[in-house]
């Protein structure tokens, strides 16, 4: 499994050393694989909102960010994203590790599953989806390329295609 | 009570180039009439609660500067959790003040729950903070900011204002804001 580390490689080699997250299963594999690098700087946020407003500071201060969180947590970024990073074009990557698509266990990811993409579209906010690691080079660091051209926020889902997705029933 | 723009203009005067984060509502609208010509200030036009997690953002990325945050009570109470977030990282050169006029004076004056049971540093200094004050004369604030900008924080003073209007309105665009704003910050 080289995901995580191959995720950490294609940040490090954009220049994003703050990772700002709200954990699940498939960000703690990254936060492992970044961990006992020094470049990176972590913060655990208490509400996925809270990190736009840390990753737009940062960005002023001139170090980039990105911001890791379950799909459900764009849920609680919506009206940051629409009022600060978007009109004063703040550039950032948000890494979403997706729920409720295949393989899904639980019916109350599922819904939040349905709606987020659209959500990110009425936001005008391109997004793009990995599903296996012979991806991640174009898609990752491609996204993270058009998000500073654009000084806008992009977001790269993992899907369970990619990350697997737990035996529960 | 505390007037919320003599208080703005008595911390403008203690400073240099030290870049502040306004809250949107009043504590933007009284900046921009207090210092109008200043770079440094980050006028936020919505976004309600930001305030104190983008100066803690700012604060983390930029150790050399202190980093001044000027919210409203409503605003924080919108975002508690960031005060959790700012305990536990704790940056020395973050300075967040809360203008607590107990109300959403913007839309009418209702009460916020200041004006209740809630109680902004036992909320702080129950999130982690150990520097927490509570200012109710233009004295007091002057007498704490002369503290406060002079020892390592982080620091939260609540400064009880009353409800003066606040005519001043700063540019509307939020590119200019931001531009402006990130030029002061590399020329500093």
């Amino acid at each position: 499994m080289e995901w995580p580390r191959k995720i950490v490689s294609l940040l490090k080699a954009n220049d994003i050393c703050s990772i700002s997250f709200i954990p699940d299963s498939v960000i703690g594999q990254i936060l492992k694989a970044a961990e006992k690098d020094p470049y990176f700087h972590f913060t655990t946020l208490a509400r996925e909102e809270e990190g736009i407003g840390i990753i737009t500071g940062e960005y002023f201060g001139g170090r980039y960010g990105v911001l890791m969180m379950q799909g459900a947590g764009l849920g609680n970024c919506v009206n940051a994203l629409a009022s600060l990073a978007i009109p004063y074009q703040i550039p950032f990557l948000m890494l979403i590790s997706q729920r409720g698509e295949l393989g899904e266990f639980n019916a109350c990811h599922v819904v939040m599953g349905k709606a987020f993409r659209r959500i990110l579209e009425a936001l005008g906010i391109q997004h793009y989806t990995v599903n296996r690691e012979d991806e991640l080079e174009t898609i990752l660091g491609g996204a993270i390329k058009t998000a500073y051209t654009s000084e806008q926020p992009v977001a790269v889902i993992l899907t369970t295609a990619l990350v697997g997705w737990k035996d529960e029933k | 009570m505390i007037n919320r723009l003599e208080a703005t203009r008595y911390l403008i005067e203690q400073l240099s180039d030290e870049p502040i984060i306004a809250s949107c509502g009043n504590p933007k609208f009284d900046l921009f009439t207090a210092a109008e010509k200043r770079k440094a200030n980050f006028y936020m036009w919505n976004s309600m609660g930001m305030a104190s997690s983008i100066g803690l953002g700012l604060a983390m990325a930029r150790p050399d500067k202190k980093v001044v945050v000027l919210d409203g009570d409503g605003a924080i109470l919108m975002n508690l959790n960031s005060l959790t977030t700012g305990a536990s990282n704790a940056p020395a050169n973050l300075v967040h003040i809360i203008w607590d006029n107990a109300q959403y004076q913007i839309t009418g004056g209702q009460p916020t729950h200041t004006d209740g049971k809630a109680d902004i540093e036992s909320i702080a200094r129950g999130a982690g903070f150990k520097q927490a004050l509570t200012v109710n004369t233009f004295a007091a604030f002057k007498a704490a900011l002369t503290q406060i900008l002079s020892q390592p924080g982080p620091w939260i003073l609540v400064a009880k204002t009353d409800a003066s209007p606040a005519p001043g309105r700063p540019p509307k665009s939020p590119v200019y804001i931001k531009n402006q704003f990130m030029e002061a910050l590399r020329g500093a």
